[in-house]
Parts: structure tokens; C-alpha cells; sequence
């Protein structure tokens, strides 16, 4: 239920803040979320992202997630730049805030661009990003492919933080098909687990897009469930590694994000768990024993012909 | 806080005039909202403009939606309601205290406190939701939508750290009445498996009538316990 609004805003339009004076030069438009529209703007030749919002009390939330985030974790700190309002020419007050530009793509077209080989990669940078997130006590709710950006090695960047919600309260912004609740398989309360389901879908969204959305359209509300999710699963060959790690996503099984995180490594980089590869396998032992065996005889050959005692 | 959902596809035909009714309910503190339903385009312009009237009259929102996109419309609407209740609120307070009515007037960083106030007091406010459902012959084949929506509401208000309540209205009744409650105040939905068993879909659509027998039922039933909230924003939250 995204709301267009119209805006008096081309390319070299100027914006200037209400309070702090900042001059900002509107180049194009990056996107648009459910709070606002995302412009990418110049200003003392640099490049930022503008959001401007509807509402003010909307934007304001999420701004206050952001300082939130910024507070917790010092990596985030330079995301948020400024925050503002814009008196329009018409005399409108409209409110805006400024992040750092993120130059990249969004996953789709950067798996076509570089291959699907950097898939457990990218997907992996997105669940170190949720579990930092996570650790500082927030949900991102709202994760879908188009809130994500992907940088030239894959790096992986979250946008738009409407959804983002306190772990332990009702997450305030999702999209229907990555929705926990949508599917039958747990409430809409912020937990990490409600992340890493949709990050589940997000994968069944990247490759399969077009069995997903029949699926989620030809069930009945109550037959949607996990068991049919894992189903689709089985049929795309691409996340046949993934599939257990996919059906603790979708069942909510992972202890935290951590934990899948670090799973998902495992599968990505296709290692085995450590304990295992301690065994030495059957077959190699015996082959060690016969080639052992066979060594003594012919030394012991060699030993018997070199003193003489076979003659 | 208090809110009612009517979701219709048509135009009133008996009785009061919804607007007027909506209006009455607005001076009981309770929010309307509309859902019009448009799958064929049946609604037309009179229906199209007597449902943003209601909602204009009962200080809620409306929506021409598809029946397909209720679930979320619904949910979003209810939310979307609550928000604005407060956001009233805190201005009135402000209004007092400041002397400028709006959140915009204040600077930037005083925005931020104030709105992590209103977030608060959206999570953990209480909220009665009285749904009310047209029920004449065209709806019937968006009944199974308007039920999903209903679980689907019921699955977002539980996820709130407030008491949620939900109860479930439509509209006519099979013997004359303006309206049959199908569901008294919940905090869930277990074991419902289906709201509207059966319906004797009938001819009238006596949506003003109905809207009236509602906020009845919201008066009779302040027994329930006024939290905190309700106090704090009085009797006239809308």
C-alpha cells in the first residue's frame, strides 16, 4: 500500500535545509520505500542519498532507529549525515534526512552481472549484516530484495530502515511474501529468527521468482506453510547445498544469527564440520596397509638378495 | 483506543445515513476506517465518494483496494489509525505546553524524543478493533478474503506489547436486524475456523444503521478495563 506522492524535484533542483542551512543539488532518483523517496544528491562534491519523506513522524522513526544503530556500532556511525527540513517552493515543509551514497546494484542485477558464483558470498555479507543488527538489539523486518545493495565484491549493504523494529515488539513494516506470519510459521513479534526466515525467502525469490509467487498465490491462506516453502526448495537445483540450512530458517530453528551465520560460512566455503574429517576413511587405511606391507616384502627381498642368502 | 473497520463493496441503501452515523462515532472517541472492495469495478463514483466521506466523518482512513490486497491493506490501515490517534494527541499536548500545534514545527533533534514517545505508545497502548462486514449478495465471493484478513489482523495486533481486542460485525442479518455481531471482544482466534458459518445473504445494505448498532455495542461494553492510555488521552481521542 505505498502511497505515491509528487514532488516538486528534477535533476539540478536545489534543496536547502530549514535549520542547518545545508545546500544539497538533486541528481537523479535512486529508489523508493514506503516512508519516502530516495534521490541521490551532491553537495561540496560529494555524493549522498537523500530520503524524503510524507510523513514526518514516519521518517523521524526511522531516523531514531538509525541514531540508534549509530550508537551501538561505530561502523554504522557515518551512515546517517544529516537531518533536515525543506521548504518547497510552493511553501510545503517536507522532511529529509541524508546518508552516506552507496555506489552498487541490487542483488539481481549483480548476479547477472558477475554470475551466480558469488551468490553464497553476497548471501553470506547479508547475514553478517543482520547479525549485527541483531546483537544490537534490533530487527530489520522489512528485508526483501529491495532493500538490499551489493557493492563491487560483493559486499552487502541494508536500506531503508522503515521496518527496523526493537527485538520484542510487532515488527512495523513487511512485505506480505517474506512475511513469518503470511506463511503460517510464527508471529509477527521482531525476533532474529523473523529475519532469517525472509532472508530464506529472499533466497527462493532469487531463483526461483516466478514458482514463489504462484505459490503464494494459488494456495489457500491456511495451506501456506513451511513444509510447502521446503517443497520449492527441492526443486531449484541452485539451493539443493542449502536446503537444511533453509528448512531451520524457515522453521525457526537457528539459535541465533550468529549460529546461521556461521553455518551458512560452512556450506559456502562446502567445508565439512571438523569433527568428522578426523576419521581416517576405511578405504585409505587399508590402501596404507597393503602399500605398507608390500614395502616390507620387497625391502625384505632386497635385504635377503643383498646378503647373498637367496642364492 | 478505539476503531471500526467497515469493509463494503456498495452504497448504502436503508436507513441513517452512514456518514452521520460515522460522525456519531467519531464523538464517542472511536475511529472509522473504510475498505472498499473493487474487484469488477462495481462500486462506482456515488459508492466511491460515500466511502471517503465515511471515513472523512469518523476520522479515519479509506481505501479502494482488491480483494486480494485486503490482508495487508487491513492491517496497515489499523496501524496506520493508531499512529494518527496518538500523533493527535501528542500535538494537543504539545499545542499546551509549546503553543504550536504540529511535530514539524519543533527542531530536528527535540522531533526525535518526541517520536520515540509516540512509537512507545503505539507499541503498548490498548486497542478494541470492531471489524463490520458487509454482507449483502455481491461480497460473497470476497468473504474467504475478508476472513483471511480478519486472522491476518489478529496476527499483527498480537505481535503488540498492548492488549489487543478484536470483535467481528456484518451486515444485514437474515431476520431484519441491521446487524449480527459474530464475534464478541478476543485477544485471539484459536480454535475459530470459520467466522461466518453461514450467511443469508439479503438484498439491503444498511450500512448507517449498522455503524450505529456498533458504537452501541462499544458504549455497552466500557466495563472492559480503561488502561492507563485511555485515560491519558481522554474521551475525545479522535
Amino acid at each position: 500500500m505505498t502511497t505515491s506522492f509528487k514532488l516538486p524535484i528534477k535533476k539540478g533542483s536545489l534543496i536547502v535545509g530549514k535549520w542547518k542551512q545545508g545546500h544539497y543539488r538533486v541528481e537523479r532518483l535512486l529508489g523508493e520505500g514506503a516512508n519516502g523517496k530516495v534521490f541521490l544528491v551532491s553537495k561540496d562534491w560529494q555524493w549522498y542519498a537523500m530520503k524524503i519523506g510524507q510523513s514526518t513522524v514516519d521518517l523521524q522513526s526511522e531516523i531514531n532507529a538509525l541514531k540508534a544503530l549509530s550508537e551501538y556500532n561505530s561502523s554504522q556511525s557515518s551512515y546517517l549525515k544529516d537531518v533536515d527540513d525543506w521548504i518547497t517552493p510552493e511553501g510545503k515543509e517536507i522532511p529529509f534526512y541524508t546518508m552516506r551514497y552507496i555506489k552498487g546494484t541490487n542483488i539481481v542485477s549483480y548476479m547477472q552481472l558477475h554470475g551466480y558464483e558469488w551468490f553464497p558470498l553476497v548471501a553470506l555479507h547479508l547475514l553478517r549484516c543482520l547479525e549485527e543488527l541483531h546483537r544490537a538489539g534490533w530487527v530489520f523486518g522489512d528485508l526483501k530484495l529491495e532493500n538490499i545493495i551489493v557493492g563491487q565484491y560483493g559486499e552487502v549493504e541494508l536500506i531503508d530502515f522503515g521496518g527496523a523494529t526493537l527485538i520484542g515488539k510487532g515488527v512495523k513494516q513487511f512485505t506480505e511474501i517474506y512475511d513469518r506470519g503470511y506463511w503460517n510459521c510464527g508471529s509477527r513479534s521482531a525476533d532474529a529468527q523473523y529475519d532469517l526466515f525472509s532472508f530464506a525467502i529472499l533466497c527462493l525469490h532469487l531463483f526461483a521468482p516466478q514458482k514463489l509467487h504462484q505459490l503464494s498465490k494459488g494456495l489457500l491462506p491456511q495451506n501456506r506453510s513451511a513444509v510447502e516453502l521446503m517443497e520449492l526448495v527441492t526443486e531449484t537445483p541452485q539451493l539443493k547445498p542449502y536446503a537444511n540450512w533453509l528448512e531451520k530458517a524457515f522453521k525457526g530453528s537457528f539459535s541465533s544469527s550468529k549460529d546461521a551465520a556461521e553455518q551458512w560460512r560452512m556450506l559456502a566455503h562446502q567445508r565439512k564440520p571438523l569433527m568428522k574429517q578426523k576419521h581416517t576413511p576405511r578405504w585409505l587405511k587399508i590402501i596404507i596397509a597393503v602399500s605398507l606391507i608390500s614395502l616390507a616384502a620387497s625391502a625384505s627381498l632386497y635385504v635377503l638378495d643383498y646378503t647373498g642368502l637367496l642364492n | 483506543m478505539k476503531q471500526i473497520l467497515l469493509i463494503t463493496d456498495g452504497c448504502s441503501n436503508v436507513g441513517m445515513s452512514p456518514i452521520v452515523a460515522a460522525a456519531h462515532a467519531k464523538s464517542e472517541g472511536i475511529a472509522v476506517n473504510v475498505v472498499g472492495v473493487v474487484d469488477h469495478g462495481e462500486l462506482g463514483e456515488y459508492g466511491a465518494s460515500e466511502i471517503h466521506e465515511i471515513a472523512r466523518a469518523g476520522g479515519g482512513i479509506s481505501r479502494l483496494v482488491q480483494a486480494k490486497e485486503l490482508a495487508q491493506t487491513v492491517q496497515m490501515m489499523t496501524r496506520k489509525t493508531v499512529v494518527q490517534t496518538i500523533q493527535l494527541a501528542v500535538q494537543r499536548e504539545l499545542q499546551a505546553v509549546l503553543g504550536n500545534d504540529s511535530i514539524e514545527a519543533l527542531p530536528p533533534e527535540k522531533r526525535g524524543e518526541v517520536v520515540q514517545v509516540m512509537d512507545e505508545l503505539t507499541e503498548t497502548s490498548s486497542l478494541q478493533v470492531a471489524l463490520l462486514i458487509d454482507a449483502s449478495a455481491s461480497m460473497r465471493p470476497k468473504l474467504a478474503s475478508v476472513e483471511e484478513s480478519i486472522h491476518d489482523l489478529m496476527l499483527s495486533l498480537q505481535a503488540r506489547a498492548g492488549k489487543s481486542e478484536i470483535s467481528v460485525f456484518h451486515f444485514p442479518g437474515s431476520k431484519q436486524e441491521d446487524c449480527v455481531m459474530d464475534l464478541d471482544w478476543t485477544t485471539h482466534l484459536n480454535g475459530v475456523h470459520s467466522i461466518f458459518p453461514k450467511l443469508h445473504m439479503s438484498g439491503t445494505t444498511p450500512t448507517g444503521p449498522a455503524l450505529m448498532k456498533v458504537v452501541e455495542h462499544f458504549i455497552e461494553s466500557k466495563s472492559l478495563r480503561e488502561t492507563e492510555m485511555d485515560g491519558m488521552l481522554g474521551d475525545d481521542v479522535v
